[in-house]
């Protein structure tokens, strides 16, 4: 375990992204981690996971953001991919009505599937191309979409309702210009609660709690010493 | 994204098995372009794990006898009581639930491919044998199979004597192919092990039957030169991971763990995955294949590789049962010795003979059943997942304080496939397919590697088979192993 001077107690926490394909999951973590946006181009991910950390006024949060890797496209995602999650965003694309309705499908999927006391954030994504986001005119109710250049077509409070009725956090947000990116994952940071969390491990590990952690066999272990010792856990 | 049809795919895999997905792994930073399709809605194939409502529907798919490929005869049955099952997605039933020893080099290649960061893997506890009651009104017992010098020692399941004898033979094992332990096998190598036993090591009938569980054959006249290959791999997996066990098995629904991650990996390193998407049409074309997929869509592809699914003869292979307790079985699941991990899996085997099946005959053939705990993640805690026809024998014979409960059984025959080795058809590759043994056979690993090879042409570098660096964040400064 990692025991530096560090005066604030760090956690890992694994985060995965759900949400339809397109509706800028793997841009919002770019924008989030490299602080880096890919105009019209699916941005290249090219890892297992990625990590950033939050840093809290009493702790660390560090996230381990698992990309869907493009298996949502066709409705493939393993079951090992949001097992064990802590906090998962759930992503649609403000300007596209299905995209909400396959959010509420995962959230209910979620509620169904994923570990009691998961975090979820729904996440209404491409705020630049309204008029009622910031550098929009407007006010943030979605109201009066009808104006030339506003492609919102799912209101602010259809959405927020929904969020409350749920229990989820609720953020408008803009992947290309970067507004409330950063504002989400505190807000995640924030609302795990102290309990479901543990000093951080090693990268991949499970959070299902401490007992499991003993009974993990480490592949890195003593691997040809002698038998004798114990696994360096 | 472009339609799938604007694509000349370099590689279309057909199954999410544990083979095609291992292919997926291996091709994962080749920059080949990748399809992955799957004609079922879950990712493993034949070794998947299932939750209980896909296990109902798996079971009605095989029974209306469409796409039950090697499987046949499956049933489902839910006990009376089923109030006490959680619910259906609280469980992930492994179609194959093989242990894999620690020597085996599919740990190697997972390790070295970095696939393993994102398998949990537990110990695989002691391997029992069961023994019916001298007189019937007694209950039968189960004895710890002693595998280590010092269980040899401390064990008061075997005499004295014959304690002398099964040390002899572990120490010749260990060391079974240099001379001149080579020199006493060799001329029995094709013969029952049985043989050896009896002749070299004068072991009686009960020792004979300790050993030859340790080789988890099916066959009990297995061969002295591959059985005495099981036993050393067993015996030399002894330790190698942490004290006390010799395998190890992933949680969340062995093998099936392997798929899903390989087949992320696969994702990751570019490849497109559809589940529930099947191959209607395979047309030859000039430069490779042209399929119409069950979705309706019309893909090219320089190759297409796919398992076997065509049965042998109909000649059963291997026929499952897989069962949830409503006991967690904790005697079964102590850690071995001090210091090691608590193990998750224990393995009970049931020597021919020691089981009265229903027509009354004793069993023709051994019966392993291996014991699950729920820190496999495969059922909820205080429940536990068996296998076999001696399932009911075995509760009896468990030391807890009352018989458990079956609340939830599924069974099923399973096939090997017709052909022995990797198929090949111009740009056609097939995957031969065996049932999975009750420990990984390494054999399974070599069409793999043959096909990758094949794709990768002049490009492939044996020694950088499976061999990867770490991806991007995916190590971290700050954690130390
Ligand atoms: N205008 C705008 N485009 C975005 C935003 N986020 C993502 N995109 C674009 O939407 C497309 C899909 O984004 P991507 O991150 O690949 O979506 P994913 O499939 O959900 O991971 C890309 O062309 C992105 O450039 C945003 O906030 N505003
Ligand atoms: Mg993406």
């Amino acid at each position: 375990m990692a025991d530096s001077n560090a005066p604030k107690p760090s956690s890992s926490v694994k985060l995965v992204l759900l949400g339809e394909a397109a509706v800028g999951k793997s841009s919002l973590v770019l924008r989030f981690v490299n602080n880096d946006f890919q105009e019209n181009k699916e941005p290249t991910i090219g890892a297992a996971f990625l990590t950033q950390k939050c840093n809290l006024p009493t702790r660390t949060i560090k996230f381990e953001i698992w990309d869907t890797a493009g298996q949502e496209r066709f409705a493939s995602l393993a079951p090992m991919y949001y097992r064990n999650a802590q906090a998962a965003l759930v992503v649609y694309d403000l300007t596209k009505p299905t995209s909400l309705i396959k959010a509420k499908h995962w959230v209910a999927e979620l509620q169904r599937q994923a570990s009691p006391g998961i975090v979820i954030a729904l996440v209404g994504n491409k705020l630049d191309l309204t008029n009622t986001g910031p550098g929009g005119g407007g006010d943030a109710d979605g109201a009066g979409a009808e104006d030339s250049g506003d492609a919102r077509k799912v209101t602010t409070e259809e959405a927020k309702t929904y969020a409350e009725e749920e229990g989820l956090l609720f953020y408008e947000t803009s992947a290309k210009t970067g507004y409330n990116v950063t504002e989400v994952f505190t807000a995640i940071a924030n609302a795990i609660p102290e309990t479901s969390l543990k000093t951080a491990r090693g990268p991949g590990a499970s959070h299902a709690g401490g007992r499991a952690e003993e009974q993990r066999v480490n592949l890195n272990g003593p691997r040809d010493s002698n038998a004798k010792e114990a696994c360096a856990c | 994204m472009e339609p799938l049809s604007d694509t000349l795919w370099d590689v279309v895999i057909c199954g999410t098995g544990l083979q095609q997905s291992l292919l997926a792994l291996a091709l994962s930073r080749s920059g080949k372009k990748i399809l992955h399709i799957d004609p079922n809605e879950f990712y493993g194939g034949a070794e998947a794990a299932l939750s209980l409502q896909e296990a109902e529907q798996w079971v009605g798919r095989i029974s209306s006898g469409t796409g039950g490929g090697l499987f046949r005869a499956a049933a489902v049955s839910r006990s009376e009581d089923d109030t006490r099952l959680s619910p259906s997605r609280a469980y992930s039933l492994a179609l194959a639930p093989t242990v894999i020893h620690a020597r085996s080099a599919l740990l190697s290649q997972l390790v070295s491919s970095r696939a393993y960061r994102q398998v949990e893997f537990l110990a695989v506890g002691a391997f029992y044998i069961f023994k019916p009651p001298q007189d019937p009104a007694q209950k039968p017992t189960l004895a710890r199979i002693p595998s280590t010098r010092e269980e040899v020692f401390s064990t008061t399941a075997v005499a004295t004597k014959s304690k002398r004898l099964l040390m002899k033979f572990l120490k010749f094992v260990l060391d079974y192919e240099a001379s001149p332990q080579r020199e006493l096998w060799q001329p029995h190598a094709d013969a029952p092990l049985t043989d050896l036993l009896r002749q070299e090591f004068k072991m009686d009938a009960e020792l004979q039957t300790y050993i030859l569980t340790l080789t988890l054959s099916l066959d009990d006249r297995i061969s002295t030169r591959d059985g005495l290959a099981v036993i050393h791999r067993h015996l030399s997996s002894m330790g190698v991971y942490g004290p006390g066990f010799a395998a190890l098995y992933p949680k969340w629904g062995g093998l099936s763990e392997i798929a899903q991650v390989s087949c992320r990996a696969g994702a990751v390193g570019g490849a497109v995955y559809m589940l529930a998407t099947g191959i209607k049409e395979t047309e030859s074309t000039d430069d490779g294949v042209k399929l119409l997929l069950t979705s309706g869509d019309s893909v090219k592809a320089r190759m297409l590789v796919r398992a076997d699914d065509s049965p042998n003869h109909n000649q059963l292979s291997i026929r499952r049962l897989v069962a949830v307790v409503d006991s967690p079985l904790s005697s079964l699941f102590e850690a071995a010795v001090e210091g090691a991990p608590k193990p998750a899996v224990a393995v009970i085997a049931f020597p021919v003979g020691s089981v009265e099946e229903a027509s009354g005959t004793e069993s023709q053939r051994p019966i392993y059943l291996s014991a699950h705990s729920s820190d496999t993640g495969e059922c909820p805690a205080g429940q536990t997942d068996a296998l076999d026809l001696a399932l009911q024998a075995f509760l009896r014979a468990v030391p807890e304080d009352r018989v458990p409960k079956v609340l939830f059984k599924l069974q099923y025959d399973q096939l090997d496939g017709g052909s022995e080795s990797l198929g090949s058809h111009g740009p056609v590759f097939t995957f031969p397919t065996r049932s999975s043994p009750l420990s990984f056979d390494d054999s399974v690993l070599e069409p793999v590697r043959e096909v990758w090879k094949k794709m990768m042409g002049d490009a492939a570098v044996e020694a950088e088979y499976m061999v990867f660096e770490d991806r991007e964040g995916a190590v971290d400064d700050d954690d130390v192993y």
